[in-house]
């Protein structure tokens, strides 16, 4: 008993240099955003600050930046993780495989996570250039188009280029998930359906994807959350338009506190998206929790 | 036997393996590929058309100017080419400092979870992940105002407070799983040489765990320096600006020459890029570890 009181009092001496720089850096500002929120609050007029209550919440129910930025941020999350799931399992299993030059592929791979976002956008912005791009250029060099394109001025490009360059960036965290749980297949699974004369999609079908419904599950997650809060490269690349094409929720929050420093209606919006972010992440993890399959 | 049929079914799945390997190869590379050469191409064959696959006329000026811009790019570049010097050496402090404060703060818990077994310890760990789901715009426009009235502003402390937020959960997590993997019997047989608890700590345990303590650390590195939403917002002069926020102006800049563009783009990643290089295995294991464990 008395070994155990020490040994929980040197554990929450230990952690306490953490919790509270935690609970000074994000506990209190979420807080204060609460209390930020339920004021009209613009840094243009720091004289006409005054509690609404719960008005700036309301506002939102009206509000058709918000509204639009809430779809187009749904839609993109769908996209990029859908094709951010289904490249990074072709890849992760080309890189289970032995081959030469698998190596240097693996390294290659893990290029686009090491890239600011904001270089990614840069990126991808000269790549999609209307006079110079190399988009361009390798198009009407394979001669698949006859002119040259302005490939971000149109709203369903803008977006879907956006989400190309956005699920290019994110490719290499999910990869390496998917590779980390297909390297803990036993291998004599394999032997097994082989002596047994399975097929490569039998085996696909009936070893493989079961081992890796866990692991995707948790790239879901993951990639759900990131795809949410997207921000860099679509500032760089698009800067949310043309019009509100690409505005998803972090663009048009950055816009009203920074270009328009409506403080209050920023905070009433970076709560909603807080909620909604944690019911969702809250909600996966209880989920793996309760299989069993989520360690402490 | 079955090894009959199995050779002839191999070579076709090599095919479909190798195709696939390359297209992959390509995508990955040839995007970044794209800005490198051109940020070693003059302007005029940066911006030709058909597009120039490999520069004709290669050239270090891009890189040269950021350290001594003439008027006419200084006219075009507009203040970030200048900036670029300063942003670099900003974001190479900014991103060390959050890192070496990650390890102080972070090895201790990561420790306790390790080690002892204490109430309301799984309610801390979990906290610790949920700090890490809120999203970074949730706690901004707080943040501002804070570091406004504290006068920080503009300023390397800002910064490196804001990083902590969303590094620290990871980097506890990560390390938590490293430290786990480290046996128990090394600190107990340097308790029996009668080393005190923090000799045995510096000298046997940290040692062995080492390996986690640079993923962490390079991971801390790397978020802080990639990191742009509040770098954009709590700086605005070449005091504290970090290399993304000038990346992003000579983007969003119209006047801006391509090449000197993506040799901005080319710099900003360069750090980021030799330490994944460098640490890819330890990286890998730790992004592995510290995602939420399978």
């Amino acid at each position: 008993m008395m070994l155990r009181l020490t040994e929980t009092r040197r554990a929450y001496l230990m952690n306490g240099p953490a919790m509270i720089v935690l609970f000074a850096l994000v506990a209190y500002p979420i807080g204060y955003s609460f209390w930020v929120s339920l004021h009209r609050q613009n840094l243009k007029r720091p004289k006409a600050t005054k509690f609404i209550g719960l008005d700036n919440y309301f506002a939102l129910w009206n509000d058709p930046a918000f509204l639009s930025s809430l779809r187009t941020t749904g839609l993109f999350v769908l996209v990029v993780v859908t094709m951010t799931v289904l490249l990074a399992t072709a890849l992760a299993l080309v890189l289970n495989e032995s081959f030469p030059g698998r190596g240097v592929l693996r390294s290659l791979a893990l290029l686009p996570w090491a890239m600011p976002g904001v270089v990614n956008g840069l990126m991808w912005r000269t790549i999609f250039d209307a006079k110079t791009g190399a988009l361009n250029g390798l198009l009407t060099s394979l001669g698949l188009i006859d002119a040259y394109q302005a490939w971000l001025s149109s709203p369903a490009g803008a977006f879907f280029l956006t989400a190309f360059a956005q699920v290019w960036n994110t490719l290499p965290f999910a990869v390496i998930l998917l590779l980390a749980g297909l390297s803990t297949i036993p291998p004599d699974l394999y032997d097994a359906a082989k002596v047994d004369r399975a097929g490569v999609f039998q085996r696909f079908r009936q070893i493989t994807l079961p081992w890796l419904l866990h692991p995707l599950l948790i790239v879901l997650i993951l990639e759900t959350m990131n795809s949410f809060r997207a921000f860099d490269t679509i500032y760089v690349l698009t800067g949310g338009g043309p019009g509100d094409a690409t505005s998803v929720i972090a663009v048009l929050n950055v816009k009203t506190a920074l270009t328009y420093t409506d403080f209050g209606l920023g905070s009433a919006y970076a709560w909603v998206i807080t909620l909604l972010t944690l019911v969702v992440s809250v909600g996966y993890v209880a989920a793996l929790y309760r299989k069993g399959s989520f360690e402490l | 036997m079955t090894a009959v049929p199995l050779r002839y079914r191999v070579p076709w799945k090599r095919i479909v393996v190798y195709v696939v390997a390359a297209a992959f190869a390509l995508y990955l590379v040839l995007p970044f590929y794209w800005i490198f050469a051109m940020s070693f191409m003059r302007e005029v064959d940066a911006v030709s058309v058909p597009p120039e696959w490999i520069p004709s006329h290669p050239t270090l000026d891009n890189y040269l100017s950021f350290f001594r811009p003439d008027s006419a790019q200084v006219l075009v570049g507009g203040r970030a080419i200048k900036e670029t010097p300063y942003a670099l050496g900003n974001s190479l402090i900014v991103a060390s400092a959050t890192a070496l404060l990650n390890l102080v703060l972070a090895v201790p818990a990561a420790y306790s979870f390790s080690r002892l077994k204490f109430r309301g310890g799984k309610g801390l760990l979990m906290l610790y992940l949920v700090t890490r789901m809120v999203p970074t715009i949730a706690i901004l426009i707080p943040f501002y105002l804070m570091m406004r009235s504290l006068g920080l502003l503009d300023n390397y402390g800002s910064l490196i407070l804001s990083y902590l937020t969303f590094s620290l959960p990871v980097t506890i997590w990560v390390l938590k799983d490293f430290f786990r993997a480290v046996p128990r019997e090394l600190e107990d047989a340097a308790r029996v040489d009668r080393c005190g608890w923090f000799r045995s700590m510096w000298s046997v345990f940290l040692p062995v765990a080492a390996p986690g303590l640079v993923a962490a650390a390079v991971f801390a590195f790397m978020t802080a320096w990639n990191e742009f939403m509040f770098a954009l917002f709590m700086t605005s002069t070449e005091a504290a600006k970090t290399m993304p926020v000038v990346a992003a102006n000579f983007a969003t800049d119209m006047n801006t020459q391509f090449t000197l563009m993506a040799a901005a783009g080319v710099v900003a990643v360069l750090p980021p890029l030799v330490l994944v290089l460098i640490f890819q295995r330890l990286i890998v294991r730790g992004m592995a570890a510290g995602s939420v464990k399978g």
